[in-house]
């Protein structure tokens, strides 16, 4: 896709995210607060898209969007909650005294993480993917090695994302691909890729997964029956 | 123009304190639970973001990932436990406000 299409995606999904999630924590009705929740959590999807992990963003949306957020639905429809019991006594003045706190927390936190990310070496930089700077400082690519090999403050780290590169992953994916096929390719084959390393160096930890949503599963039914008096 | 990894990180950010912020503020504990799923999904922006920085010849680091992956399945469990524990609650003192949560509390 063009850049400049997507970069613009880019800021329209964020703002999209951004809003939605205010509006999580800002209304008054958690079924408004669920149905906010869905649309930040699309727009995060589409961020995932647009970083080309697509599977993370079906993921997303399957897991996120669908699974979870229909869970949140039907415990608010069934417990038949009213909007906070507040309004009795509502006056403007004291709910900002009650939100200062956390508010000023939250504030905190982001003020220092955004000065991090800004004060990143190169987050300024456009124009130059990481690759291509790296190659004119004459090295081949920043791989994780030469990331550690490399002197403090030195990488170009914050500058704009290396561009995707669809014939080195299929060399990636089959190093006895001839140059033609690898050529050919047009898109990076995320799921094979992601799958590939899932299954061969993460397969233990993929198995233990398993049985941590066994166990959630077993909790979730043993803590949600009724217990019997006798 | 590609978007430099710094903006990733600022949005990823902003929301991780916007969840934060949800957590601190709301009393009615659903809405904290969805504040804090907000918070997981807002840490696997970044690490995506990671995965594309820090990858090797444009293929990205497929570890961080596998690494968001794991955190995604982790919230399903999580939710499914917690949203238990929130009818449990629920059926033991009829209210979802957190300020009910206040027995061991000091008299």
């Amino acid at each position: 896709m063009d850049p400049a299409i997507s970069s613009i995606l880019f800021y329209l999904f964020a703002a999209m995210a951004l809003i939605c999630a205010c509006a999580v924590v800002f209304a008054r009705n958690p079924v408004t607060s669920a149905m906010s929740m869905a649309l930040c959590f699309a727009a995060t999807a589409a961020l995932l898209f647009g970083m080309g992990a697509q599977f993370l963003g079906i993921i997303q949306i399957i897991v996120y969007a669908g699974a979870i957020l229909v869970l949140f639905l039907f415990v608010v429809m069934m417990l038949d909650i009213r909007t906070e019991e507040e309004d009795s006594s509502f006056s403007v003045f004291r709910s900002l005294i009650r939100m200062a706190p956390g508010a000023l927390v939250a504030g905190v936190l982001s003020a220092m993480i955004c000065i991090a990310a800004i004060k990143l070496p190169g987050a300024g930089d456009w124009q130059n993917p990481l690759c291509q700077v790296c190659d004119s400082m004459g090295e081949l690519c920043i791989g994780q090695q030469e990331a550690a090999a490399a002197p403090q403050g030195q990488l170009p780290y914050g500058g704009a994302l290396p561009r995707l590169n669809p014939e080195a992953a299929a060399r990636v994916l089959n190093p006895a691909i001839s140059d033609s096929e690898a050529a050919a390719a047009t898109s990076i084959p995320d799921v094979k890729l992601l799958g590939q390393r899932l299954f061969s160096q993460y397969n233990i930890a993929f198995v233990i997964l398993s049985f941590a949503l066994l166990a959630g599963t077993v909790g979730a039914v043993a803590l949600s029956r009724k217990i019997r008096k006798d | 123009m590609d978007i430099p990894l710094a903006h990733y990180l600022i949005l990823s950010g902003l929301l991780f304190s916007i969840g934060l912020a949800g957590v601190l503020i709301r009393k009615n504990i659903i809405v904290v639970f969805m504040c804090l799923e907000m918070m997981l999904s807002a840490a696997n922006i970044s690490l995506v973001a990671f995965s594309r920085a820090n990858g090797v010849n444009g293929v990205p680091v497929y570890d961080a990932q596998i690494l968001a992956l794991f955190v995604v399945a982790i919230a399903a469990a999580e939710v499914a436990i917690g949203l238990a524990l929130i009818v449990a609650m629920f059926r033991a003192r009829r209210t979802v406000s957190s300020e009910a949560l206040n027995t061991l509390k000091e008299d």
